[in-house]
């Protein structure tokens, strides 16, 4: 099934040079999970990062569907 | 004394007359500093009944404790006084360079009382203290205004400023220092402008004798290299400064679109950090002893948006891009250095506008009222407004009034997304519950600095929150609108003074925050005393606000009544009432959320 992941600003130096605009399609077998699909890139996996599920709060262990978007970003003060 | 100068510094405008001032060292202790001090005194000396805009008016500069200090980020001073826009407190915090110049006079707080009847400007190098003639530079802009002042006194002195936004007594007109730093909400700046008081500029070479002066360099250094990833080679600070969070609050659906309709923007790729740096940063620009240094002096080279300045920042993009439906990034850029240089709240300024075109487009405003059509997305009418709010030319008048006040003029309340007449910052709350109760209950009406709990909404700090959830957030939003008492009283940034004030379990405990604070002062605050102290400030800040008349904590219109029709929080309003009462309750408020007599016996204020 096709799913895309999406890495926020410096994040982005992991993702592959055919990204556009930090978006990149995969394609991944059936039973993939957050965690399956973000731990494919160099980026760290621990509470430095926010993992999102199409915008929202998941457990890591949730099952993709088709279509779905995983976006990570570097947990930072700002704004 | 240690830390503190202990001395103030008064300036009556009526008079002329300029007097010192020492400060009792149990007041000095039981409130801080910066913004603690300041609510001290203007509780104590003004009417919270009084006209904004009046002599009656007292507005106040302070630094805290860490100001002019090794401590990291020890550059900020806050601006406090009644506010024309909110009729409630103003408190605006500021960075750069002047507020360490300003400690270095000798003094740690300016107050200003009164009403010169010409222009005027106040130069301080430590004893030497001149009220002058600010007739040459009234009428010119930030930048103009900064470079003469410093051209006649000295190029070892630093400017605070008003613009003619500030002149004209438009409600977001922002006080200005460094050129491209802003003490910027709530209209500090138009109070200031009321005073007939253009600027401030300071120098000296007093720092403040530090208690344990080894010890706290030893710490600042540690403090710099160690406390979190945001300060690091490579992390989105330094690389961006603000401007990456487009792309995080756009993904979250909380990224204000077209004066909060939508959550998210399609335009988005082309205003984002990426963006930026790619077609527009020459440098960064980092504030006085910032390990961060998020800053970054940016340049349109040509065409018609050409200009140089700093920014934008998140909450510029936020409020004159997106909240206008705005993707052309040079006009953008360029809108923000023209608040810059009037001297104007980015984020009043971008939402009145998006509240203008909002009513334009559902024909709650002609075009004959305007002078020219303004549709969302339209980046040279938006820019046109900016120069017509700062001067309050025709519909610019009504514009300077900010959108609670627009809105209402035409007959659509419902349109303004406001707290206190103050308008959002960059985070939809129906998508962010902890930021619906910060902007409802904020005593300086709507604002992210209150007590950003979007750091665990959006950023995961210290660790993330499910911003859909109700549960927990009244804990949460105390615990943050406390913490950012404390880091705004101390003269520190909360860009990196968040990371010493909060521990992983949620449960805030500012330990790295009151050693600083004790290795600068000798003050000997436990970690608990110093959050009692921020407890306190915050507490009295709120009885000013009671005493102004201002009292309901509840959310506009929009974010009660209208689901967010986008984006992953699609159907959702702010669930206040599932977390004020208990906001209330631990708060030790009243159901009509006034402090009891209780709490204020147990914190030692006035009952």
């Amino acid at each position: 099934m096709m799913i895309y992941v999406k890495l926020i600003a410096n994040y982005r130096e992991a993702l592959p040079p055919q990204a556009i605009n930090g978006v990149v399609e995969m394609d991944v077998p059936d039973g993939t999970t957050v965690y399956d699909a973000i731990s494919k890139f160099d980026i760290p996996l621990d509470d430095t990062s926010v993992i999102v599920l199409n915008g929202l709060t998941v457990d890591m262990n949730t099952r993709l569907v088709e279509g779905d978007m995983v976006t990570a970003f570097s947990a930072i003060a700002g704004g | 004394m240690y830390g503190w100068h202990l001395r103030i510094l008064r300036v009556n405008l009526t008079t002329k007359k300029v007097t010192q001032e020492d400060v009792d060292p149990k007041i000095a202790r039981d409130y801080l500093g910066g913004r603690g001090w300041a609510i001290h005194y203007l509780y104590k000396e003004m009417n919270p009944m009084a006209d904004a805009l009046s002599p009656e008016n007292i507005l106040i500069f302070a630094t805290g404790p860490l100001t002019a200090t090794p401590a990291p980020t020890g550059n900020r001073y806050m601006v406090v006084t009644k506010s024309p826009l909110t009729g409630a407190l103003a408190h605006s915090n500021s960075g750069g360079e002047f507020p360490t110049w300003m400690k270095r006079t000798g003094f740690d707080m300016f107050i200003f009382e009164g009403k010169s009847s010409e222009p005027v400007y106040l130069f301080v190098n430590e004893d030497q203290v001149e009220v002058r003639s600010a007739a040459h530079v009234w009428g010119k802009d930030v930048h103009e205004t900064t470079d003469i002042l410093k051209g006649e006194t000295s190029t070892e002195a630093r400017v605070a400023c008003i613009g003619q936004a500030g002149e004209n007594l438009a409600l977001m007109a922002a006080i200005m220092n460094d050129k491209h730093r802003a003490a910027a909400r709530s209209g500090v700046g138009a109070v200031m402008g009321s005073k007939n008081l253009k600027a401030v500029v300071a120098m000296g070479n007093k720092n403040p004798a530090l208690y344990k002066p080894d010890e706290m360099r030893a710490l600042s250094v540690d403090t710099s290299k160690n406390v979190g990833a945001d300060v690091k080679k490579g992390s989105n600070m330094r690389i961006y400064g603000t401007s990456y969070v487009p792309q995080v609050t756009n993904t979250l659906g909380i990224l204000p679109t077209r004066n909060f309709l939508q959550g998210t923007f399609e335009g988005v790729n082309n205003i984002d950090g990426d963006a930026l740096k790619n077609q527009y940063l020459i440098r960064h620009t980092p504030c006085y002893r910032c390990p961060l240094s998020c800053g970054r002096l940016t340049e349109v080279p040509d065409g018609k948006y050409k200009g140089k300045g700093e920014g934008p920042e998140y909450e510029t993009i936020s409020s004159l891009g997106t909240g206008c439906g705005v993707s052309n990034l040079a006009a953008l850029v360029k809108a923000n250095y023209l608040c810059n240089e009037f001297g104007m709240d980015t984020i009043t300024t971008g939402m009145t506008i998006a509240a203008a075109m909002e009513m334009y487009e559902k024909g709650y405003i002609s075009e004959e009222i305007i002078g020219m059509p303004l549709k969302f997305g339209d980046h040279d009418a938006m820019i046109e407004m900016i120069k017509k709010m700062a001067y309050r030319e025709g519909f610019g008048n009504d514009l300077a009034q900010g959108s609670y006040r627009l809105a209402e003029k035409y007959g659509h309340p419902e349109i303004a997304v406001t707290t206190r007449k103050q308008e959002f910052p960059g985070y939809d709350p129906r998508g962010s519950q902890g930021m619906g109760l910060l902007y409802a209950t904020s005593n300086k009406g709507a604002s992210h600095m209150e007590g950003d709990v979007a750091y665990e909404e959006v950023f995961g700090v210290p660790v993330k929150e499910n911003p859909l959830m109700t549960e927990g957030k009244p804990e949460l939003v105390k615990h943050f609108e406390d913490s950012f008492a404390l880091m705004d009283s101390s003269g520190l940034c909360v860009f990196v003074a968040i990371r010493y004030a909060f521990s992983k379990d949620r449960m805030i405990l500012p330990q790295r925050l009151a050693e600083m604070m004790n290795l600068s002062t000798g003050a000997g605050y436990t970690p608990e005393e110093a959050l009692k102290a921020a407890e306190r400030v915050y507490n009295l800040e709120r009885m000013f606000l009671l005493k102004a008349g201002s009292v309901e904590d509840t959310l506009p219109h929009r974010m009660l009544h209208e689901p967010l029709p986008d984006g992953p929080a699609k159907g959702k309003v702010v669930e206040l009432d599932k977390m004020l009462p208990e906001f209330y309750k631990l708060r030790g408020w009243d159901e009509k959320g006034v402090p009891t007599k209780e709490k204020l016996i147990e914190l030692g204020l006035p009952n």
